[in-house]
């Protein structure tokens, strides 16, 4: 690694959807990953993979190597599915931003980036959302 | 265990530091790794108002900046696109009042395409006739600043509002209006894109789609013959 700064921030992208949470961490253009997990990586078992607990492992694990590699502080960008699915984040989401910021990285702007349709097409049965 | 394997592949990889356009004081935006400098080319990077200006009440409005030069470790961007917030959009929009929206395209004096998107937000609910006239004004105003105007004079009066309040003042003459904002701007192209554009197209004139006309009707008369 060349730091010789210290002032690096990155974007948090986290994706929360209720089956799953991913977060990526990158640089602040987007274009180089730094760190990413997903909820299979610390849960055994699917249906785990979207809880809060999950998220806040994750969060930890990457927040751990981005401030080894001299971030620190991250813009955080939260999605839900989207399109004709759900347009709120899942319950990963709240749970990911407060385990970043207890893990020692300063949280800037947060930003909810879910894809809006702009009229699309037609939602899944029964959706009540 | 990935902690060891991203260590190993960062270690080629330099930081460049991203600096925003003259016309925003070459103020820091962030840093970007890269192993090539090549690759930093075309990158994007987004910021808001507030943090170049360090004014907190300015942080609705979104800049992203592009890198169009690298030299040494430091990146040079060009205005890429201006856009509100997606929540402060969402705050202006009450029940019982019209929104008017257009989309123009302009070029500007150095050759610069660009985008406007003005919105006005009405008091009450106006009609139809109303709407159309205020988008009427929106058009002309947009029209009339980007024709007299080069392309960085432009961004500045999209991001410092100048462009807004201008359109404003036209539009409440003919309904009452809440707010005019600039919702986006995005650049489309640059002078020499929209120059290799203009070699490219031919024009119509009225002899080719004679030729054309006559040809189809040529075909036509075989098809029927089979």
């Amino acid at each position: 690694m060349t730091e010789g700064k210290d002032d690096i921030w990155g974007i948090a992208h986290v994706h929360a959807s209720f089956n799953n949470t991913i977060i990526t961490i990158t640089d602040q253009t987007g274009a180089e990953t730094l760190a990413k997990s997903s909820g299979g990586t610390v849960v055994k078992q699917n249906r785990d993979e979207a809880s809060p607990y999950a998220a806040m492992q994750m969060a930890e694990t990457v927040a751990e190597q981005v401030l080894a590699q001299g971030v620190e502080g991250v813009h955080v960008r939260v999605r839900g599915p989207g399109g004709n699915q759900q347009k709120n984040p899942g319950p990963g989401a709240q749970a990911t931003i407060r385990a970043l910021a207890r893990a020692g990285l300063e949280i800037g702007r947060i930003e909810d980036v879910t894809p809006i349709p702009h009229d699309g097409t037609r939602g899944p049965k029964n959706s009540g959302f | 265990m990935s902690e060891r394997s991203v260590s190993r592949q960062k270690q080629g990889k330099q930081w460049y530091t991203v600096f925003s356009p003259e016309q925003f004081e070459r103020e820091e935006l962030g840093d970007t790794p890269a192993d090539e400098s090549e690759k930093v080319l075309g990158r994007t990077i987004e910021t808001t108002l507030g943090d170049l200006k360090n004014d907190a009440s300015e942080n609705n409005k979104k800049l992203t900046f592009q890198v169009n030069e690298v030299a040494g470790d430091s990146a040079y961007t060009q205005f890429d696109t201006f856009e509100l917030t997606r929540d402060y959009k969402r705050s202006l929009v009450r029940r019982g009042s019209s929104k008017i929206e257009a989309f123009v395209t302009v070029l500007t004096t150095d050759d610069y395409r660009l985008q406007v998107q003005p919105v006005a937000y009405t008091t009450k609910s106006a009609d139809h006739s109303q709407e159309k006239a205020i988008r009427r004004t929106m058009i002309d105003l947009v029209r009339e600043s980007a024709s007299d105007r080069t392309f960085s004079d432009l961004v500045d009066s999209v991001v410092e509002g100048r462009l807004s309040s201008a359109i404003y003042n036209e539009a409440k003459q003919i309904y009452p209006v809440r707010r005019v904002e600039i919702q986006k701007t995005t650049l489309e192209a640059r002078p020499e894109e929209v120059a290799a554009e203009e070699e490219t197209s031919v024009d119509v004139g009225e002899d080719d789609s004679a030729v054309t006309a006559d040809e189809d009707g040529a075909e036509e008369a075989d098809a029927d013959e089979e």
